[in-house]
């Protein structure tokens, strides 16, 4: 996968550059916006991460630009920047996801991941099933190895975003963003309480976990150890 | 603020129209009691002139007189009759004596007499003064008062007139005025109310007649200038140093990062500095929180919601957070019970909105010890939304109340001053102030009840 960054702060572009690279991605660094936006429109990347408030052009030019001229390729804010506004602003602009510094570099990587395997895996609308798990996403309920488990609502809207992504990390922040539509982080880690209860409904009693937390970044619905 | 300058008006309306009434009026009566005794005054003249030429030359020249100025009728109006004892006339310009008319002497009588004008029978009232002469012949004198009484009835109905166009043009003019007034007045309050809600840029409209609206808005404008300088100023610093900030703390959080990605998995000493760089992690994630939220706070206060506002139900919100909450208070001892049993919506920012209750929500889970309650409730109220959040933990002091909505003020004992940022309460406050509400802290005794009141905007 290749990936552009464009980031004007020369020691933060490296670190995250160095990241990904380990993390097994092809990064190309562009240190202003106007080389940014020449090489998102030459080059072709599976997906660029720009930083909002650049030399020559901000973050979200860039993004504009792209979409007008036919560019769909998925684009990643970070930004300084961290009220509201400026998530609703940078997703309206033609963003495809908003980040702001300082962020873990996990979160950052889950959520390239994310956006990568966007629309990649099949849409499933009626069943998913991940090892002897099995999601019942039309009557919304759940069955691990023919035995139906109960789990609340939300439960099921946590266990359904986890999996659709199986295998990939998602973050606390993904979770409070897409089941409970909250855009910053509360002080105390609530999440982690409806995670354990959600693995106390569904991996206790049973030999292979499934839900497994991944330290520093977050959680991933899997079928391996 | 209308309803004053309109109700400024009418009183003067009233006043004016009442005093020209009072005038008009006036003139009117003094007039009619002018031409009464005018009309009075000839009739005696009359009489007296009659008398004397009777004590000169008796009936008969009194008769002649009379015959002589008969065809005088209808120029003059002058009525004159003169009749012998039995009432039958003698001479004058009436063909007999007036019916229904008592012969009493020295007595003024009002009657009508009928008259053919160009062909048309019209009737004429008269009035008149019956006198018994010394030979006991009745003398009547009188005068035709059609004229007077046209006269009178014109200038009634122009005093009617009069009375009615000063009230009409008085009435005008002054909800004219006060129309212009209450718009100002009104203008003003919209532009102060779009400056509180955190468009600095705004200024109160000069319309250059130099009037004392004028004087007060060029007044206001110096000290909104004044303010939006020292306002920029501010937040240019702030803003500045929030992001000087954010930077090297950015740096610090990749390094660490880094740092922990590198150690090899099972090495003792590796293992020794993954326990520094943990909690180092943890300290820099408050640090981050904290700048965060005051940047928050700081964009809350200055911008306003001038940028997104959207129709936001609270209480389904409320269940949003509770439900969120409410496993993780479980956990911790607390019961949370939510009391929202219809949708209540108002405009505002959802994730602001969002972030307040958080933070109360927050706030119990952090000062409400195990076995503990919280409620959370939603109304609709005739002015808006109630909002509370209260628990029956140790609450805070009345003298501690005003002071625990500052920024970095912590309340309670030493261990839950150790933990938070201090921010939480302040950050809720600004954002009720944000959506035109204000957060109150009271006594549940026992506990801490939060009080926010929505209003919904008319």
């Amino acid at each position: 996968m290749h990936l552009l960054l464009i980031e004007d702060d020369a020691e933060a572009a490296r670190f995250l550059a160095k990241g990904l690279r380990e993390s097994g991605y092809v990064v190309d660094i562009a240190s202003d916006g106007r080389e940014g936006l020449f090489r998102a429109t030459e080059g072709s990347y599976d997906l660029i991460v720009a930083d909002r408030q650049l030399p020559h052009f901000d973050g979200l030019s860039i993004v504009a630009m792209l979409r007008r001229s036919g560019r769909h390729t998925p684009v990643l804010i970070l930004s300084a920047l961290g009220s509201v506004d400026d998530r609703i602003e940078g997703l309206r602009a033609g963003g495809d996801d908003y980040l702001t510094k300082p962020f873990a570099f996990g979160e950052l990587l889950a959520r390239i991941e994310a956006l990568l395997r966007r629309g990649s895996q099949p849409e499933a609308n009626t069943r998913i099933k991940v090892a002897d798990l099995e999601l019942d996403l039309l009557g919304r309920k759940v069955i691990r190895a023919g035995k139906p488990i109960d789990v609340t609502s939300k439960e099921f809207q946590l266990l359904e975003f986890l999996a659709r992504r199986v295998g990939q990390v998602v973050t606390r922040t993904m979770l409070l963003e897409a089941v409970w539509d909250l855009h910053f982080d509360p002080q105390t880690n609530v999440i982690d309480v409806h995670i354990s209860r959600l693995r106390a409904a569904i991996d206790k009693g049973f030999e292979r976990p499934l839900l497994h937390t991944v330290r520093g970044a977050g959680y991933v619905l899997r079928d391996a150890v | 603020m209308r309803v004053s300058s309109a109700r400024l008006a009418l009183v003067y309306t009233a006043l004016i129209t009442f005093l020209t009434s009072v005038l008009l009026v006036t003139v009117y009566l003094l007039t009619r009691n002018a031409l009464e005794r005018e009309i009075a005054a000839v009739v005696r003249a009359e009489v007296e002139d009659l008398t004397d030429e009777l004590r000169l030359g008796g009936v008969e020249r009194v008769a002649a007189t009379l015959r002589l100025r008969t065809d005088s009728w209808g120029r003059t109006g002058a009525v004159f009759l003169l009749a012998d004892q039995e009432f039958r006339p003698v001479a004058g310009n009436l063909s007999a004596w007036p019916r229904d008319i008592d012969p009493v002497p020295a007595s003024m009588v009002e009657f009508e007499i009928s008259a053919r004008e160009r062909g048309a029978e019209v009737l004429h009232p008269v009035e008149a003064r019956i006198e018994r002469l010394e030979n006991g012949y009745w003398l009547l004198v009188g005068a035709d008062t059609s004229e007077r009484k046209t006269v009178l009835r014109r200038f009634g109905l122009a005093t009617l007139w009069g009375i009615g166009l000063t009230a009409l043009c008085v009435w005008l003019l002054g909800a004219a005025f006060a129309r212009r007034t209450a718009r100002r007045v009104r203008e003003y309050a919209t532009t102060c109310e779009t400056i509180m809600g955190g468009d600095l840029t705004q200024r109160l409209r000069v319309d250059g007649s130099n009037d004392e609206f004028d004087a007060l808005a060029n007044a206001v404008n110096a000290m909104l200038a004044t303010i939006e300088r020292q306002t920029i100023t501010l937040r240019a610093a702030f803003d500045s140093i929030a992001h000087d900030l954010r930077t090297p703390l950015y740096r610090l959080r990749v390094r660490l990062e880094e740092a922990q990605l590198r150690r090899p998995a099972d090495d003792a000493a590796a293992q020794d500095a993954d326990e520094l760089i943990g909690p180092a992690l943890e300290e820099l994630d408050r640090v981050q929180r904290t700048l965060a939220t005051l940047l928050a706070i700081a964009r809350a206060e200055a911008q306003g919601l001038t940028t997104h506002r959207d129709d936001v139900d609270l209480a389904a919100l409320a269940a949003n957070m509770v439900e969120l909450y409410a496993p993780g208070m479980r956990a911790a001892g607390l019961e949370v019970t939510l009391d929202a049993p219809e949708p209540a919506h108002l405009t505002g920012n959802r994730q602001l909105l969002a972030q307040l209750v958080t933070n109360l929500l927050e706030n119990a889970l952090k000062y409400v010890p195990a076995g503990g309650r919280v409620w959370v409730r939603v109304r609709n109220t005739p002015e808006g939304v109630a909002f509370s959040v209260k628990d029956n933990g140790p609450g805070i002091a009345p003298d501690e109340r005003a002071a625990a909505l500052q920024p970095f003020v912590r309340v309670g004992d030493a261990a839950a001053r150790a933990t938070g940022s201090g921010l939480g309460l302040n950050l809720a406050a600004a954002v009720a102030r944000l959506h035109g509400a204000q957060l109150t802290l009271g006594d549940n005794s026992p506990g801490l009840i939060v009080h926010c009141d929505f209003p919904t905007p008319r």
